[in-house]
């Protein structure tokens, strides 16, 4: 009679989990690699609200700087995980991730007089990664990671519209404004269904208001600049 | 949102004032970014959407195919006619449910809807409680893999000459050309044949309970040994000891710690029936059926 579990089944199975065991713990390690960097650069963006935009150039190459240490750092775990099925430990990197994007997303915007945003592919060539992959099993950046990323600069830059009034440069609130409102607008084409995403996109509105008010209080006051002079033009310091 | 009044008639009266444009379709430099990204996750909702049904449908048909081989009373390599003849149909109907989803979760998808195929963890339980009725050993992911092929393929074939294009199209435009790429395969991970053999053990419990109960012998094989026969208490023991030695996965610890604690009750209940009928099994006459409806059954989980 043969036994109740083959002997060879133990084995198998055990060093298969020990396997995945140590690909989580590889995984970790370059995430935490990616978690600092992005923290840093983080760090350095949130200067944008106290930094008059005239004093953009000597802090914005610093950003650039510590944006290449992630994107290295994002391709180092590209190779990585490509190796392995992307969605099995996708979960590890998506939030770093997002949050690597939402600072190039930002940098960028910040960074180009037009304020242009980055499309989706954009950012995969800025990376040198592939995006939206539905069939090859490799790394690459998620639709959602890229809205994610989206959302929370919408939320960054309402808090600067309010702080670059402080700073005397109300051009830049009513730039904000015109670009988180055709965001908004963009964010209403979307079915969405109940899940994060959802939830991140509802608060949306709030920035939405924020950015509203301000306006509000400048127009209220007259201290809107006019129409003809625009963007980098009119900064006041 | 605003109602809108409407004439005698029923129709609706138009507004005093211009009416607004019916949907304010603003368009900007993003709009256009927008609606493909909205395509994109459109895709995936309705993909996911899709398995999600067949999952739970699959889900229903495996839980009864477990309930048709509880009521085997003995592990023999033929399982009664009637219980296989249920169970055959009832793997029909999972074989086509396979089909249709078989391509949706191909490659690099196959991970993407893991949490929504929880159904093969279900089916996974079904087959392994099957083979272990008929053979009493415990069936490796490697026999399995065949089987599962072998059910999608199944699904496919009765449904060639039957319209059914809307679920395949990602897979193939022609049924052709289906059948000249090799038909897609459902693979099992390793999560879901082990979390599907933690619940055997449950099934493993209440089949000794209720055969032993209504036989008054322990379940296990055939007495044609000169050594005693393997009953299902070892079996059990033995399941036991499998996991408790395998180290604990990284990816879900909790739900692992659960589902071992519901083995180590398993196997205690089944333990005790062991020792149960050790100590009085000689005292009760051959034929004799407790009274099931007894309160300290300890039938029910």
């Amino acid at each position: 009679m043969p036994p109740m579990i083959d002997p060879s089944l133990f084995d198998q199975i055990k060093s298969k989990i020990e396997e995945d065991t140590t690909v989580r713990k590889e995984l970790e390690q370059i995430v935490d690699e990616l978690h600092q960097h992005v923290s840093f650069t983080q760090g350095l963006l949130s200067r944008i609200h106290s930094t008059p935009r005239s004093k953009y150039p000597t802090l914005l190459p610093q950003v650039e700087e510590s944006i290449k240490s992630q994107v290295a750092t994002v391709s180092k775990l590209s190779i990585f995980a490509s190796q392995y099925p992307y969605y099995k430990y996708n979960h590890k990197w998506t939030r770093p991730l997002q949050d690597s994007l939402s600072t190039v997303l930002l940098f960028s915007w910040l960074s180009s007089p037009s304020h242009t945003l980055l499309s989706p592919s954009d950012v995969s060539s800025f990376y040198s990664v592939p995006l939206n992959l539905t069939s090859e099993d490799k790394f690459h950046i998620t639709t959602e990671e890229y809205l994610l990323a989206l959302v929370s600069i919408i939320d960054d830059l309402s808090r600067l519209a309010m702080n670059s009034v402080t700073l005397g440069d109300t051009a830049l609130a009513v730039e904000i404004s015109t670009f988180i409102k055709d965001l908004h607008a963009g964010f209403q084409v979307l079915n969405l269904k109940n899940d994060i995403l959802r939830k991140r996109v509802d608060s949306i509105k709030y920035a939405v208001k924020k950015v509203e008010d301000v306006v509000y209080d400048l127009s209220l006051r007259g201290l809107i600049p006019a129409a003809g002079a625009t963007e980098g033009e009119t900064k006041k310091e | 949102m605003s109602g809108f009044k409407r004439d005698w008639n029923g129709n609706a009266k138009k507004r005093d004032g211009p009416k607004p444009p019916p949907k304010k379709a603003v368009q900007n430099q993003f709009t256009h970014m927008f609606e493909n990204l909205r395509d994109e996750l459109d895709q995936h909702h309705d993909r996911r959407e899709r398995i999600i049904k067949a999952s739970r449908d699959i889900t229903a048909l495996s839980k009864k195919i477990i309930f048709a081989l509880q009521r085997v009373r003995k592990i023999d390599e033929e399982l009664p006619k009637n219980i296989q003849a249920e169970i055959d149909t009832r793997l029909a109907d999972i074989a086509k449910l396979l089909a249709t989803i078989a391509p949706e979760i191909q490659g690099i998808n196959r991970y993407r809807y893991a949490r929504s195929l929880m159904c093969l963890e279900e089916l996974v339980e079904a087959l392994t409680f099957c083979h272990y009725l008929k053979t009493q050993t415990l069936i490796s992911p490697e026999q399995l893999s065949p089987i599962m092929d072998d059910l999608v393929r199944k699904g496919i074939t009765p449904s060639e000459d039957v319209a059914m294009t809307d679920v395949n199209e990602l897979a193939a435009a022609t049924p052709e050309k289906l059948e000249e790429k090799e038909t897609p395969k459902v693979s099992l991970t390793q999560d879901d044949y082990l979390y599907g053999v933690f619940d055997l053990t449950g099934e493993m419990m209440r089949f000794a309970t209720t055969s032993t109960a209504l036989t008054g012998t322990m379940a296990g094989g055939g007495a044609e040994g000169d050594d005693q026969p393997r009953t299902i208490v070892e079996d059990m023991h033995e399941l036991g000891s499998f996991f408790e030695m395998l180290p604990v996965g990284q990816g879900n610890r909790f739900q692992w710690e659960k589902k071992l604690e519901v083995t180590r009750q398993s196997v205690q209940k089944v333990e005790r029936l062991g020792y149960d009928r050790t100590i009085r099994g000689s005292e009760r006459p051959k034929g004799w059926i407790p009274d099931l409806s007894g309160g300290d059954q300890p039938e029910e989980e």
